[in-house]
């Protein structure tokens, strides 16, 4: 790597063998424009959408049935199965490590009608 | 009606010393006699074996006529099995039958009961832990048997519930309602039917084995009591154990001698009875066109998991398992047909079209074996996930000889 102020400081410049400044027409960067600061920052990591959660066991009676491994980035979050509005039945599922192995955990409930709170 | 066989020829061959001692479940009302398959294992006497220590082996007074295997070699033989798998099960634990990343799908106890059938559909499972969020810790688990003693009840004389009393009857409920149903038949049953059972991922396999087996349940779940919060692991059942046990022995056939003995010449599973047995009762099964109500009656009263569907000369055609019942969910057949107005032809239909409709490859389903293989084949076939039961066949004709499933297997080989 040439970093010439490094070498400006430390190393002496050898007549002859100075590293050449970039062109001026090679500065053509426009100022970033203010749309992608103006964007709310993503309200969940991105990385979290990687859920295993909605693979299901192959039915071929393969002896190696098992799902892929988590990334380990979404471990101990809870996730809520994404259906339709008017719904009974909601499904909340996490993904954690025992010890070495993964266990993908979905339990479904009952949703409960407008006006009292969702156990 | 549905026709069980208790006449005609079976066609047996010779390698079959064992008489087979049946025991009639006692409070059955129907007319056609029914069997325990947990009673069913054949006993055959040893007359000396003074180099056997093993006080597990069942002696009674039966003659011993079976002509091939040297009647000590075959109980040392057996002894010497028995002891490998027993000691590999004590030293491994419930960790091991954990795949490295496994799904485990459970239920809250209050949902409704119709809707814990659709859910178990469409997840593809037949067995589902129950959850019950008031006290903190699984209750229960929800298994086909129950669905098809709700259908039953509700086909028998239509329920004291009123139409939109049954959307909402939750899972809590019927476990309640089930409680003084069972005792009325199921003399037998766990002590304390209201207990879960459960063991924990650090119990040994063999434990986990035994409660399966004495509590008479497919599954059971695996759970870690992490501090107050109880975390589901696994479904444990006697497929994930004999797949720990296969693959331990894989490479090592002859450490378990009894391996290489033709099946037919060990006491194990359910054989068709010998023409001309006096005390022979009839082997369950019945004909394609048979109800789909006696197929239920004949799971629940005669406690068998699967019964055979044969045609005339008594040849293989299907099976009909206690899961097939929640391919009834599909399109809500349940809530059209009248048990005794679909066929068990029609039911095993369904079941093929529900693994189709949801990518399922449903393999096969029927999973055979002769009477000459050898006992290591028949485990292997047993540990293919799905696969409880194998039907014993003749070659060629695919007459019905016997079941062998996963409970005899481990009966015989843990006692």
């Amino acid at each position: 790597m040439n970093n010439s102020h490094c070498q400006d400081q430390e190393t002496p410049v050898v007549a002859g063998f100075e590293v050449p400044t970039s062109p001026d027409a090679s500065y053509n960067n426009i100022y970033t424009a203010t749309e992608d600061d103006g964007r709310d920052p993503p309200i969940v990591p991105q990385h979290l959408q990687h859920t295993v959660l909605s693979y299901s066991y192959p039915k071929n009676g393969d002896p190696a049935a098992r799902l892929p491994d988590p990334q380990h980035v979404v471990l101990n979050h809870l996730y809520i199965e994404n259906r339709e509005a008017p719904r009974s039945v909601v499904a909340l599922g996490f993904s954690h490590r025992f010890r070495s192995k993964y266990v993908n955990v979905v339990l479904y409930k009952p949703v409960q009608r407008r006006g009292s709170s969702i156990s | 009606m549905p026709m069980i066989n208790g006449s005609g020829l079976y066609g047996l061959k010779s390698c079959f010393p064992y008489p087979a001692k049946l025991v009639a479940d006692s409070g059955i009302q129907s007319s056609s006699v029914h069997f325990r398959e947990s009673d069913m294992i054949p006993r055959f006497s040893v007359s000396e074996t003074p180099g056997v220590t093993g006080d597990s082996m069942d002696i009674d007074g039966d003659p011993f006529h079976h002509s091939d295997a040297n009647p000590k070699i075959l109980e040392a033989d057996v002894e010497l099995s028995r002891h490998r798998i027993s000691v590999f099960l004590s030293t491994h634990t419930a960790y091991e039958l954990l795949p490295e990343s496994g799904k485990v799908v459970a239920l809250d106890v209050s949902l409704p009961v119709k809707q814990a059938f659709h859910i178990l559909y469409e997840q593809g499972i037949s067995v589902a832990p129950l959850w019950d969020h008031n006290v903190g810790r699984f209750v229960g688990i929800l298994s086909p048997l129950d669905f098809i003693l709700i259908l039953r009840e509700l086909g028998n004389h239509g329920s004291d519930l009123t139409e939109e009393e049954l959307e909402t009857h939750a899972i809590s409920a019927w476990k309640e309602g089930k409680l003084q149903l069972t005792r009325k038949f199921d003399t037998n049953g766990p002590l304390n039917p209201r207990r879960l059972i459960d063991a924990g991922p650090h119990d040994s396999l063999k434990d986990v084995a035994l409660k399966l087996l004495q509590n008479k349940v497919a599954t059971i779940p695996i759970i870690s009591q992490d501090g107050s919060i109880p975390q589901l692991l696994h479904l444990a059942s006697l497929t994930g154990v004999l797949k720990c046990i296969c693959r331990h022995f894989k490479h090592s056939p002859a450490s378990l001698p009894i391996l290489q003995q033709p099946i037919c010449s060990i006491p194990l599973g359910t054989w068709v009875p010998k023409i001309g047995e006096s005390n022979g009762r009839p082997f369950a099964m019945l004909r394609a066109n048979a109800s789909l109500s006696d197929a239920l009656s004949l799971l629940v009263q005669a406690e068998v998991s699967a019964v055979p569907i044969v045609d005339e000369n008594d040849s293989l055609l299907d099976i009909y398992c206690r899961s097939d019942i929640t391919a009834l969910a599909k399109d809500r057949a349940y809530a059209q047909i009248h048990l005794n107005e679909l066929s068990i032809h029609q039911a095993l239909q369904l079941t093929q079209e529900a693994s189709a409709s949801y990518g399922f490859f449903n393999g096969q389903r029927c999973h055979m074996c002769l009477g000459s293989d050898p006992l290591h084949k028949v485990m292997d076939r047993l540990a293919i996930p799905g696969v409880r039961r194998l039907v014993i066949v003749e070659a060629g004709s695919k007459r019905v000889e016997g079941i062998i499933s996963l409970t005899d297997l481990f009966r015989f080989l843990i006692g």
